[in-house]
């Protein structure tokens, strides 16, 4: 199934927007409006609700007319495009999302057609795969870790790093010494959350590329 | 609008296709799953987290009646979404250097696609079948795909090393510490706020 690569999946999901000509403003420029207020940081909704690598929320205004000799032609309805690289089973992920954040994507789904709303979580779950689109090529630079693990392993990467520049000609017995707090300190140290930004490290490395 | 969070840039494109084309180019993507060496130059460009192309067949787009009037297509449309580190620019640039057989064989079956050869028709066709982004998130904004290839080797080699690093003597840690340097030396560059870019 192309929505797997690893153990991450790719969930692509196509909404229509309501088309109430009655609305004021109209329900794509009333979730561009919440969309543009919402925080992209360790606050996020996706920071909050479990599993999201990366995602994106578009509102898709129309198809693309590429000029002649093609046809022109236009959607009836303009559509929330939902993309989203997550960790594991699709149906505990969907779940996650109307558990933790049903402020958020009530919010924002509301101004779809036919949208049952985070409450009755069966019916959102399954309205959700109702909209959704297979991939027919997904591609993971990365597929056998989840968000947890990768962000334990960058805040590895950067203790590691700074005891290493912080250890250099100092003895072995010294140098073990330390490395065993070391690793008790890491141990202990809290997880990483979400779209954090990490301390700024306190070395200077230098060189062209940095 | 916001393509940009941390050092990631979501690039979104639609292009419509002859609905009898697009059975050859899902004939493509599945050779391109099945043969695992054909996306060794997709891995190696190593600037991609995370991408995905989808077809939406001509009479599929999500129809739930009421006031909706169902969308039926002259054309099957191919969506392409890209989570990429780096410039718009730097990524065109670099997919019409290295990936250009790859990318012509995704997208000649699109509507008065140009080839990815030369650049200039290139990049004014991407710019022409691209919309933008209005909500992008990362769970790890500072980290590029390299960064984060790096993290897990560095996570990796500790969880090798801890062992012998807590029982052996100096002499046998300072024997393995080196080993284990050597190891991640190439692999602690620093992540951190990303550049201004455009």
């Amino acid at each position: 199934m192309a929505n797997q690569n690893g153990s991450v999946y790719g969930l692509t999901l196509l909404c229509p927007i309501l088309n109430d000509e009655k609305a004021s403003p109209s329900h794509d420029l009333q979730i561009r409006d919440y969309l543009s207020k919402l925080t992209a940081d360790s606050t996020s909704p996706f920071a909050i609700a479990p599993g999201t690598h990366l995602a994106r929320i578009v509102v898709m205004d129309d198809v693309v007319y590429v000029g002649m000799p093609a046809c022109e032609e236009h959607l009836k309805s303009k559509y929330l495009v939902f993309e989203s690289n997550l960790d594991g089973d699709l149906d505990t992920y969907l779940t996650g999302l109307a558990t933790t954040i049903p402020e958020h994507i009530d919010a924002i789904w509301s101004h779809c057609t036919g949208y049952p709303g985070c409450a009755d979580k069966a019916k959102f779950v399954q309205y959700m795969k109702n909209c959704q689109i297979e991939t027919t090529f997904f591609f993971a630079a990365v597929n056998d870790k989840s968000v947890p693990q990768t962000l334990t392993a960058l805040q590895t990467q950067r203790a590691v790093a700074q005891f290493i520049a912080e250890h250099q000609g100092i003895s072995p017995a010294e140098t073990q010494r330390d490395f065993i707090e070391f690793l008790k300190v890491l141990d202990a140290a809290p997880p990483l959350k979400p779209a954090m930004n990490a301390p700024s490290r306190d070395i200077k490395t230098g060189g062209r590329n940095e | 609008m916001s393509n940009i969070n941390g050092k990631v840039y979501a690039m979104n494109a639609i292009t419509p296709m002859r609905p009898w084309k697009t059975w050859i180019l899902r004939l493509v993507f599945f050779l391109l799953g099945a043969l695992k060496s054909k996306q060794q130059d997709l891995i190696n460009l190593s600037f991609i987290q995370f991408a995905r192309w989808v077809i939406i067949p001509r009479n599929s787009f999500p129809f739930f009646g009421g006031t909706q009037e169902r969308d039926s297509m002259k054309y099957d449309y191919l969506l392409f979404f890209s989570n990429f580190n780096g410039t718009w620019n730097q990524y065109i640039d670099a997919f019409s250097a290295v990936l250009s057989d790859g990318l012509n064989l995704i997208w000649r079956w699109s509507e008065k696609f140009p080839g990815s050869v030369p650049v200039t028709p290139f990049k004014d066709y991407i710019a022409r079948v691209q919309f933008d982004t209005d909500y992008y998130y990362t769970a790890y904004p500072e980290a590029t795909a390299n960064d984060v290839k790096s993290a897990h080797i560095v996570q990796q080699a500790l969880d090798n090393f801890r062992g012998q690093a807590t029982t052996g003597t100096p002499e046998q840690f300072q024997h393995a510490y080196l080993e284990f340097l050597l190891t991640v030396q190439a692999h602690l560059g620093d992540t951190g706020e990303a550049p201004l870019v455009s």
